[in-house]
């Protein structure tokens, strides 16, 4: 079914935070959802498969252990969340020329919306490339190399972002996209755990105006 | 005194006076008015198909320079005992959609069975806008048995209340699967925010005035009679009424960008004004007219809660105060506006004071209209947290942005007395007792001064000079309160800089605060986290705004009868 690309943003959200994400990291999760989206990727697959994965374990497993020379993380797979916003977080280390390295990210086209971002940042591309795919953004366009099986992996061993990049055969962002069915349920799944169940004094108390509106 | 600089974030981002902001020339709906004014729009009803019982549709086009907007109105026919304006309700006395160019056939049927159910249905990237509406029954049913009978509605009765129907949601901007703000954003006419919405409620005004007559019509056609034309100074007195439930208070707090962006219109507008260093009799003319015409305004201001009746009777008072300053000592030759401000900020409640800043841009569209341009906001930029911020950088952030919330102690229950959550109930936004109900694991992250504090608490023992990316890879629970912090110090008017989860937290402080900018009037707090108001009220209808006033119709005409209502608040009599 056609969604909006605000659909995809706010369940996505509730979704990351549902599955135990910190708010700030679900609102990344969403932001990077939506980007994929406009650019006719699964990121609704792609997110609901991580979710899955990491369902309320403690982000801190699934974190670089450091900041300092190849990335790795404690469990052996790292979040594309977590570590491309540390990516985008330190992206004046790839102006300086520096290759940030990563090891065994899980879905790892989630991290090319961090790229995006500290691509505005840096105001050059960011490539990140994986094996058989990378992936070149400037914010606002992206660049496509690689086969599509390789491209929507739910792993990979080796992860490189680099600046500044050269961007060829780059495709426009669009303001709809399709999204998988089954995908959108499982987001829906996760997203149910933040709404509080529903009470008599809840429905009275929580929002009312308290008075009659058949006036 | 030539040097006037925007007033300071902290006197103006408190909930008491955001929650005492007016409608000004920057809110959208008198953008959206002016624009279509000034550039000459079209209407057209191009379809009417409701039977006599009130159930069916109607169309109506606005044709703009370069594209035409429909707003399809779908009319039903509801019991009483299904009347609610909450979120929750499932069936409404009519619902609408407005539709990107000219609807076919098709898409009045496709959308025929996804708009009624509102929330419940899904419709396209054709469009805009989904919005539903209630009857004000006993205004709907004075209106239409007097028009039956061959009279007119009594004026005092329409006064008391102000519209026949009350939007209970106007959804835009991708929700239920309309189209993307992104998408029509880049379109001249939708540039300023939701100008798609106040497209909808002015072409839903104008439905209704149809349909109420339409029902005068068969009622009296029933009984071999023919029904009397609704006055058109009479339907002109007629706004659209809206109520307003918790969901526009997350929303301030969601979009810091965007509400900075607002406000900051609106205080680099007072900046301007008030560095006028003299002021033309034709400016002062405008603006003594306004000020009469505002006074009568307020005082077709009703409402019955204690809270508001409160500001009401501060603001009679100041309005009064305003009148006899303005008569003992007229308007000062130099900085004319400025000196006026300076005693106002002094000698008025706070009320006072922002319904008096309302009035001194009236004069000075050429000063500050352009500013509505600058009233959007692309997110994109101001998202991506900047960690190479430093620690010390941060702290220092947090002390100017935050300096209240570090004052305020947290531990304290009445300071963290509410949890804002969203009901499973159709996403239903409210907001709970911390200490009394179940809430707290289902809390949004809505109260920026309480989250800021832990931050600042949890970097006190890091080094000055660690970049704060450092810090988020260990603590990614405080990352959202990093990224407010880092928009807050860019955008000076992006936080709330108060308590939204206090014991006295006043949540319809925030909802009058985005309903001002939208351009309501008269707000009638229901209780303190619902709100009605109304909007366009006295506008011109579509086929008046080439010959009527498309700019000042927010303020009544002083007529004959103006003095009756005018003189014992102004003071003037």
């Amino acid at each position: 079914m056609s969604h909006s690309l605000n659909e995809i943003e706010a369940m996505s959200k509730r979704a990351a935070r549902g599955a135990g994400l910190a708010w700030g990291l679900a609102e990344e999760a969403a932001k990077g959802t939506r980007w994929l989206s406009a650019f006719s990727f699964p990121g609704t697959e792609m997110l609901a498969g991580l979710l899955a994965l990491n369902d309320r374990l403690p982000a801190v497993d699934f974190s670089p252990s450091t900041l300092n020379g190849n990335w790795s993380a404690p469990a052996g797979r790292m979040s594309p969340l977590i570590a491309g916003a540390a990516m985008s977080d330190c992206a004046v280390r790839m102006e300086q020329g520096q290759v940030i390295e990563m090891e065994n990210v899980s879905f790892p086209l989630l991290v090319v919306p961090f790229a995006g971002g500290a691509a505005l940042r840096l105001g050059v591309p960011v490539s990140v490339s994986w094996e058989g795919a990378k992936l070149t953004t400037d914010g606002q366009r992206l660049c496509v190399q690689g086969k599509r099986e390789a491209i929507l992996v739910s792993h990979a061993a080796r992860l490189s972002c680099a600046a500044p990049a050269e961007m060829t055969g780059q495709s426009e962002p669009v303001m709809r996209a399709e999204v998988d069915e089954s995908a959108w349920q499982e987001l829906g799944e996760f997203a149910h755990r933040t709404y509080a169940p529903a009470t008599e004094s809840s429905r009275l108390l929580g929002a009312g105006a308290g008075l009659s509106d058949n006036d | 005194m030539t040097q006037v600089s925007c007033r300071d974030p902290n006197l103006v981002m408190r909930l008491a006076r955001l929650g005492s902001i007016h409608q000004s020339r920057l809110s959208f709906m008198r953008i959206l008015t002016r624009r279509m004014a000034r550039e000459g729009w079209r209407f057209e009803q191009t379809e009417f198909n409701i039977d006599d019982t009130g159930v069916g549709h109607a169309v109506y086009t606005a044709f703009g320079p370069e594209r035409a907007y429909s707003l399809i109105a779908y009319a039903h026919d509801l019991p009483a005992e299904k009347r609610s304006d909450r979120v929750i309700a499932e069936a409404w006395d009519a619902t609408f959609t407005l539709f990107d160019g000219i609807p076919t056939a098709d898409d009045i049927e496709r959308l025929s069975h996804n708009i009624p159910v509102q929330e419940a249905g899904r419709v396209s990237g054709s469009e805009l806008s989904v919005s539903r509406a209630n009857r004000s029954v006993r205004l709907w049913e004075h209106v239409v048995s007097a028009l039956a009978s061959g009279g007119q509605p009594d004026a005092a009765q329409l006064d008391a209340v102000g519209y026949l129907m009350r939007t209970t949601a106007v959804y835009g901007s991708g929700k239920l699967g309309a189209a993307d703000r992104e998408m029509i954003a880049g379109r001249p006419e939708f540039r300023v925010p939701f100008q798609v919405e106040m497209l909808s409620v002015y072409l839903t005004r104008w439905f209704v005035r149809d349909l109420v007559q339409y029902m005068a019509d068969c009622r009296a056609q029933a009984s071999g009679k023919t029904a009397a034309t609704l006055a058109p100074e009479l339907a002109r007195s007629l706004g659209i009424g809206n109520s307003t439930g918790l969901g526009m208070a997350p929303f301030l707090l969601n979009h810091p960008v965007l509400f900075s962006n607002w406000v900051a219109a609106r205080e680099v507008a007072l900046q301007r004004v008030r560095g006028v260093e003299t002021a033309s009799a034709k400016e002062i003319a405008i603006f003594q007219d306004i000020f009469a015409r505002n006074t009568r305004s307020v005082a077709n201001w009703h409402s019955e809660h204690p809270v508001q009746l409160e500001k009401l009777a501060a603001l009679h008072a100041d309005v009064d105060m305003i009148a006899a300053k303005l008569a003992d000592e007229g308007l000062a030759d130099r900085y004319p506006w400025e000196s006026l401000y300076q005693w106002s900020a002094q000698a008025l409640t706070v009320e006072g004071q922002e319904w008096l800043v309302s009035l001194l841009l009236e004069p000075y569209g050429h000063l500050v209209d352009d500013l509505a341009e600058a009233m959007s906001a692309d997110n994109t930029a101001t998202f991506r947290i900047a960690g190479a911020m430093t620690v010390a950088r941060l702290r220092e952030v947090l002390q100017d942005v935050y300096g209240w919330a570090l004052a305020t102690d947290w531990a304290l229950p009445a300071n963290k007395a509410r949890a804002w959550y969203v009901s499973e109930e159709k996403l239903e936004p409210r907001l709970g007792e911390r200490f009394e109900e179940p809430i707290e694991e289902y809390e949004q992250p809505l109260a920026p001064g309480r989250d800021a504090t832990q931050l600042f608490a949890a970097l006190a023992h890091w080094p000055d000079e660690t970049p704060i990316a450092e810090f988020l890879l260990r603590h990614p629970e405080h990352r959202h309160s990093v990224r407010r912090a880092q928009i807050a110090n860019r955008a000076p008017y992006a936080e709330i800089r108060d308590n939204t989860i206090s014991q006295d937290v006043l949540p319809i402080d925030m909802l009058r605060c985005k309903l001002a900018f939208f351009g309501a009037m008269h707000f009638d707090p229901r209780s303190d986290r619902w709100v009605r108001i109304c909007m366009y009220g006295n506008a011109p209808y579509p086929e008046e705004l080439s010959l009527r006033d498309g700019d000042f119709w927010v303020y009544p005409d002083v007529g004959p009868d103006a003095t009756r209502d005018a003189a014992p608040n102004a003071g003037e009599g």
